[in-house]
């Protein structure tokens, strides 16, 4: 470990030294010169490096290889030097042969085209019709940025279609809008946008692209909040009589079919009182559970505690469970009227509909 | 009726058997280490090797694991298991407010040892003293019993893996922090580390790849995934866990609103983590490890991370059973676990307490603005509280601890950094009251779905 690593400069000066030397002389004897300095995955990286050198004019010994020489040899081209140096052929064929655009862009000091201007200078090829409808955008101030071949030749630019032509597809787009709206003819108004993204770009094809599919996952968001079915245990339903349920004690018989506990006690305000509480937790929604030893509501999620009045004490639920409706039927029944809700914080529980008067056990 | 013993069965014992032969091979090897670059100590007139002491241990830690292996399958014999004294006297003092102290007594030792933690062979004797306290633990049924869990061991593993990258970081910054005052290049300069992406990086990136889904497709077979009864509205299990990772903020939820620890303070969290690089005007440790330079940055992290995120998550995991209540780490879960809390609140405090009257309520039918009057009369204390943390406390920390940051940074950013701060406090700050004055919420007003 002590003895020092070959840093990453090393190991490519080696390689490049020796795929020099090997599109010099003889390829042959080059690999397993190339194995030397990286150890084990190496063999194949060098191996490809000097497959691709011989295809290379032979180079001289300094010849260009990093990155940053053949960057330098690009801006050097570009920057006005109109005949290649003469000690970079290579790298002035690899850049020629990978890019031929910039090579041929070659010409007096020009500043490099920035993105925008090449856009610009793309589109009259790419998109005629526009160009078409718009004059003014002929010639853009790039200079001598050229075309790829085929463009060049095959648009005599600028395009000209007929504009009468072009106003009538724009027609037709229009009126297949107008109608699929007319008759909610989604086929309809899928062709009209279909002639209508083929006559603009193809950015604002993308544009409309996204924008119909982001509208549609929207829509279908929106339709989740409408199920077809809603599950729901109705809000009003008998639960016996007032004697089924003895003083001081909770009953959980209509917990897990309505969420409610029936609870008789008279220890709220010394009043001897029937009532339902709702069994969702006030902290967070959980479901406590009725603790007879204890005397209390415990919820397992945050330890919240509730008397057997409802009213918390322990733990951090902010307030009392919630009341619901509760009233003696016609038929001397109890009947729970889930759609209302009495909260103790809001002084709701001194409220008739909330409570039952305990004597009636 | 071997395998009903409910403390100690054989299967345990031959499962710790593998886990002691586990920790001789490590201990085999450490001793071959330790011959190597540990030099020797003066005993009797003579130089003895260092490594002999750890080739003792390893040897001591072989002839345990055989004894596990091979040894009497009577459970009732076995005999090295955590002592029953030191069981209850943990379970004696654990409680929350424990917890919470040792896990930032733990974090400071930390930070002030770092120099001595960070030597390979202090690093090593801790993870063999924390190797040996899960082994002897588990000898005991009901730490078995929840450590043991199938969905508990990631978190166990998360254990030694997020000690093991803060050793390692620690190491790594101790390393470029001496030799910073010695003057010398940092490490990353010296021994040069570079390598290239292609092939070395993207080769093990490949195999670490491999060998990571290796393991999760071995351990998703071993360990069966814990399913539950189908869930029901009517029934929470008890107790109900959210998934490891936010047991947090669910530790968290029990001392605030859920408006508070389920929204403001995880969004803040995020904002909070998204803002540091606009917060920080330290320029230096860019690209390497060091402490010494970003004292105050790393420190702070470090406390949000693992006493208030880790620590918690152990906290909700191993140590909340039933009904949320505190468990020692060998205590039974037992339902029925008595602990009364008697939560007040500030306001309530202040008036039946200090004022010794009734707490201010509208009168019944008021309107509205006359009800939200009393409401804020009711809450005034806590309210000025909240005002006074929140709008004086920067300014104060500005001109006193934080003077050199806020010449630094300026007024706006500094107001930001103090905020991010005073809420990061909040929570133990909050902890510590409800533990030391049963304090449940600092403003209270329901009414308006508003606690603090
Ligand atoms: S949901 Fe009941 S205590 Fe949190």
């Amino acid at each position: 470990m002590e003895e020092k690593k070959p840093s990453t400069a090393d190991i490519l000066a080696k390689i490049r030294a020796q795929k020099a030397a090997a599109a010099g002389g003889s390829p042959a004897t080059a690999p397993e010169a190339a194995a030397v300095p990286v150890a084990e995955p190496a063999p194949p990286v060098a191996a490809a490096l000097v497959e691709t050198a011989p295809v290379k004019p032979a180079a001289p010994a300094a010849k260009p290889g990093s990155t940053a020489d053949i960057l330098a040899a690009i801006r050097a081209k570009k920057g006005g030097a109109a005949a290649p140096a003469p000690a970079t052929p290579a790298a002035a064929a690899t850049v020629a042969a990978s890019a031929p655009v910039a090579a041929a862009a070659a010409g007096p000091a020009k500043p490099l085209p920035s993105i925008a201007e090449m856009v610009r200078a793309a589109k009259p090829g790419a998109a005629a019709p526009v160009a078409a409808v718009k004059p003014p955008v002929v010639a853009p101030p790039m200079p001598a940025r050229p075309l790829p071949p085929s463009a060049k030749k095959g648009a005599p630019a600028p395009a000209r279609r007929s504009l009468a032509g072009l106003v009538t597809v724009a027609g037709v787009s229009l009126v297949s809008f107008v109608l699929g709206g007319v008759f909610a003819s989604p086929v309809l108004i899928a062709i009209g946008a279909l002639i209508w993204c083929v006559l603009l770009s193809p950015f604002a094809m993308a544009w409309a692209a996204l924008s119909v599919v982001t509208g549609i996952a929207t829509l279908g968001t929106a339709r989740f909040m409408f199920p077809n079915v809603l599950v729901e245990p109705p809000s009003k339903f008998k639960i016996g009589p007032p004697s089924d349920y003895p003083l001081n004690a909770v009953s959980n018989k209509w917990k897990d079919q309505f969420g409610v506990w029936i609870v008789h006690t008279d220890q709220y305000e010394g009043k001897d009182l029937i009532y339902a509480l709702s069994t969702v937790c006030t902290h967070l929604g959980c479901t406590p559970s009725w603790l007879d030893g204890e005397q209390k509501f415990k919820c397992p999620c945050h330890g919240s505690g509730f008397y057997i009045t409802g009213v918390n004490f322990e733990g951090p639920a902010p307030r009392p469970l919630e009341r619901v409706g509760l009233r003696v039927a016609e038929d001397g029944m109890l009947e729970v009227n889930k759609s209302m809700k009495f909260q103790e914080e809001m002084g709701q529980w001194v409220d008739a509909t909330s409570f039952v008067d305990g004597s009636l056990a | 009726m071997l395998e009903h013993h409910p403390d100690l069965t054989a299967s345990v014992i031959y499962g710790l058997g593998w886990l002691y032969l586990l920790l001789f091979l490590m201990n085999t090897l450490w001793v071959w280490r330790s011959y190597h670059h540990d030099g020797e100590v003066k005993m009797f007139g003579q130089g003895v090797p260092v490594a002999s002491f750890w080739a003792l241990y390893a040897a001591m830690l072989g002839m345990v694991a055989t004894a596990h292996l091979t040894g009497s399958d009577n459970p009732q014999m076995f005999l090295l298991r955590m002592p029953d004294a030191f069981k209850s006297a943990v379970d004696s003092v654990s409680g929350p407010v424990s917890f919470f102290s040792l896990s930032v007594g733990l974090f400071v030792a930390v930070i002030l040892l770092r120099e001595w933690i960070v030597k390979p062979t202090v690093g090593w004797i801790l993870l063999n003293a924390s190797l040996i306290f899960l082994a002897l633990s588990m000898t005991d049924y009901d730490f078995r019993q929840i450590v043991g869990k199938p969905d508990n061991v990631p978190i166990v593993a998360m254990l030694f893996i997020c000690a093991f990258f803060t050793w390692l970081s620690f190491a790594c910054a101790v390393e470029n922090d001496q030799r910073k005052a010695a003057g010398k290049p940092l490490y990353s300069q010296e021994k040069n580390e570079k390598i290239l992406v292609w092939p070395d990086l993207v080769y093990s990136e490949l195999i670490c790849m491999v060998l990571v889904t290796a393991l999760l497709v071995a351990w998703g077979i071993v360990l069966q995934a814990p399913l539950e009864e189908p869930a029901s509205s009517a029934k929470t299990p008890n107790p109900s866990k959210a998934p490891w990772y936010f047991l947090g903020l669910q530790e968290m939820l029990v001392y605030y609103d859920p408006w508070m620890a389920g929204v403001v303070l995880p969004s803040m969290i995020l904002v909070g983590l998204m803002a540091i690089p606009y917060i920080d005007f330290n320029k230096l440790g860019n690209g390497y490890y060091t402490f010494n330079e970003r004292k105050f940055a790393i420190s702070t992290f470090l406390f949000g991370f693992l006493p208030l995120w880790v620590a918690m998550i152990v906290l909700g995991t191993f140590l909340r059973g039933p009904n949320w209540n505190f468990f020692g780490p060998y205590e039974f879960w037992d339902v029925h676990k008595l602990e009364l809390l008697n939560n007040v609140n500030v306001s309530e405090w202040f008036w039946y307490k200090v004022m010794n009257t009734k707490m201010p309520v509208a009168p019944a039918g008021s309107d509205p603005g006359t009800q939200a009057g009393y409401i804020l009369l009711r809450e005034w204390l806590g309210l000025l509280l909240t005002f006074a943390y929140l709008a004086v406390l920067p300014p104060l920390m500005a001109v006193t601890i934080f003077r050199k940051f806020f010449v630094k940074m300026g007024f706006i950013r500094f107001m930001v950094l103090s905020n991010l701060i005073l809420f990061m406090a909040s929570l133990p700050i909050k902890m510590v009251l409800r533990w030391s004055f049963n304090l449940k919420y600092i403003v209270a007003i329901p009414e308006w779905f508003f606690n603090i």
